[in-house]
Formats: structure tokens, C-alpha cells, sequence
């Protein structure tokens, strides 16, 4: 009998060549095959092995989503709407400088920038954006270098190219801060029998963001350079509800309005089916609060995020507000969404039993009935 | 001391073909040698440079062979002997020139030979160069053997001279590549001194007088033919069946009738002068059998024209059966040889002969594959071609836009195969890459959204696409030229070009810069070293991304094999046992599986690779392609 493939050449023909590549970066620089290039996974050659990390890395070849989460916080998935959490609030980095630096709230860079001081972590990967936007993993050992990473990419990049580069010391302790499909390659890594070294034992702290799409890059690239009307473009950052408009920073300090709606069609095909807007697998998770200006949503998951955020405020590193009732049922409800819709597309597509996600028939159920309510 | 230059006239000597047609053209008095290289042809011209200083004629390797037949003509109208000497392609090259130059006619005795590639062996094509010889109404000579290669050379300058006509040699691989003896005859004592005689013009013009005295030099050249002592019969007065061959087919004929025993039954008429054709001399042996089978390479030249004289003389030879391409009984490709023949024969003279038993052949490929293993054609150990390919392949991917790539001819066609990651898509004529790259550049106003490429070698860069460039420009056509500069018209054997610093004859030259010649043209260029594969991978993607023009990206290392012959390896370059992951994942034999330079080895017993140091010119490109930095390349 022929083995089932479960390499570069299933990576191909199941994620790659269906254009569902996350660009996560958790196959990259393990590989010779795979590149990255200008926003693009690219396969150079092909390769005939049977199993490979590649396939079994990415988040979107078969997650078997119930067993990780057993594995990852030995509970059952139960919490449908946004996964397992222990506390949710609203959270700002203390330091006034942090927040202006740093995206919305600066509570991400402040986190990171504790978890360093206080040696839970020795190392971290986060993401920076090259000149020309593009997101790329960056190494950070100090806690000045983390600025350099502060802010929202609205495409995607390998940032877990990074963390398979290093280098590492055989000893350190490493950090993460990653998008959802970030966190799930992450743990996959971790759960997978063909990791070569401990590497994966050694990332200690994931911090997952919030996300509901992201854009591809080339064709968005391309779209906004001719919006800006050739201009260079210097910055760009998306306003929150009502306004949802993504204002783009030139070189010569004007400020372009372009709607969301307009660069909707540049939503990157994967996203359509990921079904995790919260970061559902991570230590701890922040995103933004609708409504509420300067802060973030913070969620923390397993005991080492709650312990990271507890000792942060009480060293007055970050600051808290519980989060209004209004916006908590808000994010539920969008998180919901999300994952209704994912699963009707990959129903549609006939990938749902055997294709990229697997979950029991119990809980498709309940996530398409309490999306629907939720909705209604 | 060359045997070209042996002066001991009566002396049998082995020579190979092309050396043959070499030394006779000396014992003619030859004074200028002119050619591009290309095989089946490359020694002659070869030969003769290693021996022009010493025995004082002037010998080039010319742009292309147009240039080269120029050159030597150009020896013909002042009065001295000339020789151009060509591959089949190459007299297609030539033609232009050779259809005005039949009309005009020549002076000195002046010698175009072409050898022919039977086959393909070496050759994108097939191509039975003789009917240019009808078409140009100028005299052909087919030598069988070593022997008569050197006479027929020697006498073809004399036949030039008398007809005023340039006069056609045809070789094929098989007479041009092998060795034979042949007996020498005496060097040349005295030689003329040029003059152009300018109250007498050489112009075609007026045409319609010039073609009629052509057709009368034919008609003379004809009477000289009727008596020639290349052609002969042999065989009995009243053979069963009359065997019409030329050139190899001579050769492969008798064997096939001695192995066979049935010499008295089959009569041979050997030609050596086909065209014009020796109508009396053809009379007098057509005469003797009513079956004729006609044995020649490639295509059925005799065999049609022989038809259409019997067609014509019918009262006086009767209805003859023809036997050959035409009949199916021989095969109208490729080359022959004594089984093919054998196998005609059989049938025709009902004749059971075995050569060797039928399950021969079989059992011999079966044992042999026990042992070696089957070979793609491949690039060289330290090929820069490889590296450029390894390039290539990786920008086109990372582009993602299904990048076309135009090939051309010279090592580098081999771009179509495996050797070179299958990227080259064409490969046509010499230059055609970058004509037909002109052609794509233009498509993009109908919607081709593919980026166009081309790749050309330095030697066929010179030959036949700067032409293709100017039009480029002037036309703003729009594509990515890489040239693949190596430094030696490599694949005919590392012959000097305009670009080397080298003539034929082993003097200094002035090379010429392809990179300015490039800029005056209005492209955008690039120099690389393609050892450097990252560097030239980045590069090509950046090219690839101007849509603007012509771009040259100019990939400047030197052909391996040149280089081994005057420096030792450039590193050492080893593997380390430890870090070789082998087939595991994160290489799965990325060097042996991938990019499968001979230089390295993979050793299944260890699971791990090697290095070949026998064959390795240390490169090191190997070294930055190893994904687990195994391969270590230490500079000397």
C-alpha cells in the first residue's frame, strides 16, 4: 500500500498550491525547499520524503483542535466563543511612553519587556516591519530592542521563521508574540514526533493576538501604491469602528483615507477558513476594545499568562479596568462569526471531516447554533 | 611535430578526417583558413591553426561562418587559395553569401566544406547539406575515406581554380571523427601574392548572363567529372542488384557484401563527384542491373536525382526498379551503417545472415545494466552553467509568474534537460534565443503576462545575437538577456572568440567588451558571478521586475575545463560527516538529489555525501547551497 504523503509534497497540493498558506513562518528555514519572498511562500524543488516538518508544522494541514487543547491546558474545548480563559480586562502599559510608542495600548511591549527583566523568558521572537512593509520575525534578547517590533502589520509574515533560525542558546527560554495561526503552528511544533530538537520545549510564553484577516501582499502592495499615486509609503494603520478607515502615511506627511471595504478583496483566502479570532491556544491574548480608545483586551489562558499579567500590574507595569459587558458580549459575538463562517466554507470546500480542521460533530453543532443565536 | 607539417611526400601517416581534409587543403597551397567552429567540423580549422605559424598561412576563427566564407573569398579574389570549413547549420548561415557568390564566381581555388551531422550526435538538427549544392548549382565532392578526404581536398582546390567556382566537400561525422591512413603528398614550395584586379569587378550582376555562365562552368565541370577517378564500379557485369552509394555508404556497403559473401551477386557504383552528376559515367553502370538500391546519409540526395536522370534517359536504360529511402527499405533518418545495410540486402537478395545472434543485442543491454547506471547528458563537475541554471530556476519560482526562457546553442542547450533544472523551453539556431526573445517582448500589448528571457553563450552572443539586440532596442522590445560568459566556445572544444584575447593562430587580440557593447546599446546591464548564487539569484528576480527594455545580466565565470587546464582547484571543499543530515528532513540530499554536480557523491552505505575529489574544481557553490552548512569550502 502506498503511504498517504504527509510532506512537502501533501504541503503542496493540500496548503500551498490551494492557496491556503498562512505565511506563518513555521515550515520556513527548517527546509531548503521553502522560501518566503515578498509576501509569498515559494516552493524551490520538490521533495519526495513521506513525512515532513513542513506539513506537520502547519496550521493548516489536519489540526486535530480538541486533542491540542486537551494537550495544551489538559481541559476539554468547551468554551466555544473566545477558548479557555482565566481573567479577561482591559489593559494599558503604565509607562505613557510605551503606549505612544507602541501599538494602541503598549501592553504588549511592556509584557514582553517584563517577562524579559524577570527572566521568565531569555529571548523572544516578535515581528518588525521591513522599509518596504513587509513583516519579518526578528530575534530580540533586550528589552530596548522591543519597540523596534511595536505595531500592527495588516499582512502577513513568517514571523516563526525566527524562532526555527535563532540561534538559540541550548538553555534559553523563548518568548513568542504571534497572530492565531502563529499560536496554532506553535503548538503543533510542540506536539509533533518529528521535531529534531528541544527547541519547541523552550517556548515558554506565547502571546497570541487578536485577528480577523489579514491581506496579501503583492497585489494589496501594489493597489495602495497606485492609491497613494506612486508616493512612498511610510506607514499605515487601520482606525477602529465606525470609521474603519485605513489611513496611509506618506513620505511627504500626507495622510491618505482609504475605506476598509476597499481593500477587503485583498483578505488573503486562508484566513476564510481559520476559525480562531482570539488566539484561543496562547499563554495570553490581547487584542483591541471597540469603543475604548488607548486600551487593550487582554485574556489570560494558561496559569504562566496569568502570572505574568498579576505580577506586571502589581509591579505597576500595566494598568487594569475590567472590560465593559457590552464589549465582551461584542467580542463573542464577532468570534463566533468568524468561526461560523469558516466552518460553512470549509463545509462548502468538503474539508471539514478530513481537511484542515478537525473537531467532533458535537461541537460543529454548537458553534453554528450559537453563532446563529448570537447573530440573531 | 604536427603530422600537418610532416614533409616526406609517399609517407602513409594515421590521420583522423577532419585532419585530412586539413593537410590536403596544405598540399594545395592553401593561404587563408577561415570558421566558426561547430562539429562534426571544429578540427579542421583547428589543425590547421597549430601549424599556420610554421608552415605560413593565415588561419581565424571567424564570427560566423557568413564572415568566415567571406574571409576565405576574400583570399579567392586576390588570387590566393582559400578554405572555410563548417558544420551543416553553419552553410545555412553562409548561404546568403554563397548564392551571389556562385553567380559572381571566384578566382583562387576556394574550398567550402561542410560535415554533416548524421543523427544529431552533436546538433539540434539534421540536415543533408548536399542539395545546397544543387540549389547554388555549384560542384560536390563526397570523400569515403580518410584517403580521399586529403586527395579530394587537394584536387577540389584545382577543380575551384579551373571552373572559377567555389567548390563543396561533404563530410559526415563518421569520415570527419575517424582515424585512417592516408598517404602523404608534398607540401607546396612556392606560393602567390595577392592582388584584386580592380578593372575586373566580381559582381554577380548582370544576373541573367552571370546565371547562364554558371550553368556552362557546371556543364564543364560535369565533362571533368565524367572521367574522375573518385568514382568506380565494382562488382560483376551483370550484378542481381546494383548497390549506388556515396561518402560512408562506400565503406559500410563492402562490409555488408563481404559479410555477407554475395560480392558476386551485388555491384557497387561508388560516387565521389555528386553533383553535377557524371551522366555518361552513370549511363555506362546503370545499364548493368534493373534493380538499384541507393545507400547514402540522410536524405535520399542520389537516390532522386539518380530517378530523375534514369526519368529522363528511360529510352536508353528501361524501367528500373528503385530501391531505398523512398521504398522504405532503408530508413530515410539518421545515420546507417553495415546492419542496416545487411538488413536491405537480406531482403533483397533473400539472403539469411545473422551477424550474431538476435537476442545479442538485448542481452548485451541487460548485462550492461548491471553495471552502469543510466546517465543524463550532464554539465561538467564546476560548471558554471549549473550554478547559473540553480539561479535561474530559483528567481523564475520566487517571481511565480511562469517566467519563458529562450534557449540558444552551445553547452548551455543542455538548460532543456534535467543538467539544467529543464528551464530553457526553445532552442533553435544560433542567436534565435534572442530573436525570438524580440517576439515575446512584444506580446505583452495582447495580454502575455509571462516575463521573457533568454539565455546566450559569449561565443554565439558575437555570432548571431547582437543583430537580435538592436532590434531590441530599436523596436523597445522588452525581455531579460542573461549571458553566460565562460570565456570559450566550450562545447566544440575551447576555441578562442572575439571575446578571449586570443586569435586562432595564438596571438594577442583585442577582446571585445561585451558589457560596453551592451551599455552602447541602450540595455540596462549587469555583471555577476554565478558561483555566487544568492547574489544571481536576487539579481535576475530584480531584472525580472523591470518591465522596461532590454536587460542584460552578463554571468562571468569560466568554463571549467579551461580553467583545470591551467590552475588547480579554486577550493578545497569537503563534507562534513557530522553535520550531513542526508536524506533526512531539512536536506533530503539537496546537493546529490537536487543540484547533482558529479563532484558530489552520495554514499548510501553511510546515508551521507561526499565529495568526488578525483573530478571536483572546487567551486564551492556546493556550499552555499547545503542547508546544514555540512559542506565546507576552504579557500587555497
Amino acid at each position: 500500500m502506498k503511504l498517504e504523503n504527509r510532506g512537502l509534497q501533501a504541503l503542496e497540493s493540500r496548503v500551498i498550491r490551494k492557496d491556503l498558506c498562512t505565511s506563518c513562518g513555521a515550515c520556513l528555514s527548517l527546509c531548503p525547499y521553502l522560501q518566503f519572498w515578498r509576501g509569498r511562500l515559494v516552493k524551490l524543488d520538490d521533495c519526495d520524503l513521506v513525512e515532513g516538518r513542513c506539513f506537520a508544522h502547519c496550521p493548516r494541514t489536519q489540526v486535530r483542535l480538541e486533542a491540542i487543547h486537551q494537550e495544551v491546558f489538559g481541559q476539554k474545548y468547551f468554551n466555544v466563543e473566545i477558548g479557555l480563559f482565566k481573567q479577561i480586562k482591559i489593559v494599558r502599559a503604565s509607562s505613557p511612553d510605551l503606549r505612544e510608542k507602541g501599538q494602541t495600548s503598549g501592553v504588549v511591549s511592556a509584557l514582553m519587556q517584563f517577562a524579559l527583566r524577570e527572566g521568565f523568558i531569555h529571548g523572544a521572537v516578535l515581528t518588525h516591519r521591513t522599509p518596504d512593509h513587509l513583516p519579518r520575525g526578528r530575534v530580540i534578547r533586550s528589552h530596548d530592542q522591543i519597540l523596534s517590533c511595536a505595531g500592527s502589520s495588516y499582512v502577513a509574515g513568517p514571523t516563526l521563521q525566527a524562532l526555527n533560525q535563532g540561534p538559540w542558546e541550548d538553555t534559553e527560554r523563548i518568548g513568542v508574540v504571534g497572530t492565531p495561526c502563529q499560536v496554532l503552528a506553535m503548538r503543533k511544533m510542540r506536539l509533533s514526533p518529528l521535531k529534531r530538537n528541544a527547541l519547541t520545549e523552550r517556548v515558554t510564553l506565547i502571546v497570541g493576538l487578536f485577528c480577523t484577516w489579514t491581506l496579501t501582499y503583492q497585489p494589496f502592495m501594489s493597489y495602495l501604491k497606485t492609491r497613494v499615486n506612486g508616493a512612498r509609503i511610510r506607514k499605515m494603520d487601520i482606525t477602529p469602528p465606525p470609521e474603519r478607515l485605513l489611513k496611509v502615511i506618506t513620505g511627504d506627511d500626507r495622510i491618505w483615507d482609504v475605506p476598509v471595504d476597499e481593500i477587503r478583496p485583498f483578505i488573503r483566502k486562508t484566513c476564510g477558513i481559520c476559525l480562531d479570532m482570539t488566539s484561543e491556544l496562547s499563554d495570553l491574548s490581547v487584542g483591541t476594545v471597540e469603543g475604548v480608545q488607548g486600551w487593550n483586551t487582554v485574556m489570560t489562558r494558561s496559569d504562566l499568562g496569568e502570572e505574568i499579567l498579576s505580577l506586571a500590574e502589581a509591579a505597576g507595569i500595566v494598568e487594569s479596568q475590567p472590560l465593559p459587558e457590552e464589549n465582551f458580549k461584542h467580542l463573542k459575538e464577532a468570534s463566533l462569526l468568524k468561526k461560523r463562517r469558516a466552518l460553512l466554507t470549509l463545509k462548502e470546500r468538503g474539508e471539514l471531516e478530513d481537511g484542515y480542521i478537525t473537531l467532533s460533530h458535537g461541537l460543529i453543532e454548537r458553534i453554528l447554533s450559537e453563532a446563529k443565536e448570537a447573530g440573531s | 611535430m604536427s603530422i600537418l607539417s610532416e614533409d616526406s611526400p609517399g609517407k602513409k601517416m594515421l590521420f583522423m578526417g577532419n585532419e585530412a581534409i586539413a593537410r590536403g587543403a596544405i598540399e594545395a597551397g592553401v593561404q587563408v583558413c577561415a570558421a566558426y567552429p561547430g562539429n562534426p567540423s571544429s578540427e579542421i580549422i583547428g589543425s590547421l591553426s597549430q601549424v599556420a605559424g610554421e608552415l605560413g598561412f593565415y588561419v581565424e576563427w571567424s564570427v560566423n561562418e557568413k564572415v568566415a566564407l567571406e574571409v576565405a573569398t576574400a583570399a579567392s579574389f586576390a588570387g590566393l587559395r582559400g578554405l572555410t570549413a563548417m558544420k551543416q547549420n553553419g552553410l545555412n548561415v553562409a548561404s546568403d553569401f554563397l548564392f551571389n557568390l556562385n553567380l559572381s564566381g571566384s578566382k583562387g581555388g576556394l574550398v567550402v566544406v561542410v560535415c554533416d551531422d548524421p543523427s544529431a550526435l552533436s546538433s539540434t538538427n539534421e540536415e543533408d547539406s548536399r542539395p545546397y549544392a544543387k540549389m547554388c548549382d555549384l560542384p560536390l565532392l563526397e570523400p569515403s575515406s580518410v584517403q580521399e578526404a586529403m586527395e579530394m581536398t587537394r584536387w577540389a582546390f584545382d577543380l575551384s581554380e579551373a571552373l572559377g567556382l567555389p567548390c563543396l566537400i561533404r563530410s559526415v561525422t563518421r569520415l570527419s571523427h575517424a582515424r585512417g591512413n592516408a598517404e602523404l603528398g608534398r607540401l607546396p614550395k612556392n606560393r602567390p601574392s595577392p592582388h584584386f584586379d580592380t578593372s575586373c569587378p566580381i559582381i554577380p550582376q548582370p544576373v541573367m548572363v552571370t546565371h547562364k555562365t554558371l550553368h556552362d562552368k557546371m556543364k564543364k565541370c560535369q565533362d571533368r567529372f565524367e572521367d574522375s577517378a573518385f568514382n568506380l564500379y565494382r562488382g560483376p557485369e551483370r550484378p542481381e542488384l546494383l548497390v549506388v552509394t556515396c561518402g560512408v555508404g562506400w565503406m559500410y556497403t563492402l562490409e555488408a557484401l563481404a559479410n555477407m559473401g554475395v560480392e558476386d551477386r551485388t555491384g557497387i557504383l561508388k560516387l565521389g563527384t555528386t553533383w553535377p552528376l557524371p551522366e555518361s559515367f552513370l549511363i555506362q553502370h546503370l545499364k548493368k542491373a534493373n534493380r538499384i538500391l541507393f545507400v547514402e546519409e540522410v536524405d535520399p540526395f542520389l537516390e532522386n536525382n539518380i530517378k530523375a536522370f534514369c526519368a529522363e534517359r528511360a529510352a536508353e536504360l528501361g524501367v528500373k526498379i528503385f530501391l531505398g529511402k523512398a521504398s522504405g527499405i532503408l530508413p530515410d533518418i539518421g545515420e546507417i551503417n553495415p546492419d542496416v545495410i545487411t538488413g536491405a540486402l537480406q531482403t533483397l537478395l533473400r539472403v539469411s545472415y545473422e551477424p550474431r545472434p538476435l537476442q545479442y543485442a538485448q542481452e548485451a543491454t541487460e548485462a550492461v545494466s548491471l553495471f552502469a547506471p543510466i546517465r543524463e547528458l550532464g554539465f561538467c563537475a564546476g560548471c558554471p552553467h549549473r550554478a547559473t541554471y540553480w539561479s535561474l530556476k530559483n528567481a523564475l519560482t520566487m517571481d511565480g509568474r511562469d517566467g519563458v526562457v529562450l534557449g540558444d546553442i552551445g553547452c548551455y542547450t543542455l538548460g532543456v534537460r534535467p543538467a539544467g533544472f529543464a528551464q530553457v523551453k526553445t532552442c533553435h539556431a544560433m542567436g534565435s534565443g534572442a530573436g525570438l526573445a524580440n517576439g515575446f517582448g512584444q506580446l505583452e500589448r495582447f495580454g502575455l503576462d509571462q516575463p521573457v528571457l533568454t539565455v546566450c553563450g559569449d561565443s554565439t552572443f558575437y555570432h548571431a545575437a547582437i543583430p537580435a539586440l538592436v532590434n531590441a532596442r530599436y523596436n523597445r522590445s522588452n525581455f531579460l538577456m542573461l549571458i553566460l560568459d565562460n570565456s570559450a566556445t566550450a562545447m566544440t572544444g575551447f576555441q578562442p572568440h572575439p571575446g578571449t584575447g586570443r586569435t586562432a593562430m595564438n596571438d594577442e587580440a583585442p577582446a571585445v567588451d561585451v558589457e560596453a557593447l551592451c551599455k552602447a546599446l541602450g540595455a540596462r546591464v549587469q555583471v555577476k558571478d554565478p558561483f555566487d548564487v544568492q547574489d544571481t539569484t536576487e539579481t535576475v528576480y530584480e531584472l525580472l521586475q523591470d518591465r522596461e527594455g532590454i536587460k542584460v545580466l552578463i554571468l562571468k565565470q569560466e568554463c571549467a575545463l579551461v580553467r583545470a587546464k591551467r590552475q588547480k582547484v579554486l577550493h578545497k571543499v569537503r563534507v562534513d560527516q557530522e553535520q550531513c543530515i542526508g536524506q533526512a528532513c531539512g536536506c533530503n540530499r539537496r546537493c546529490t538529489r537536487i543540484f547533482k554536480c558529479p563532484g558530489l557523491a552520495w554514499d548510501p552505505a553511510t546515508g551521507k555525501a561526499q565529495i568526488d575529489d578525483a573530478i571536483c574544481t572546487g567551486c564551492g557553490v556546493c556550499a552555499d547551497i547545503c542547508p546544514q552548512s555540512a559542506i565546507l569550502k576552504e579557500t587555497l
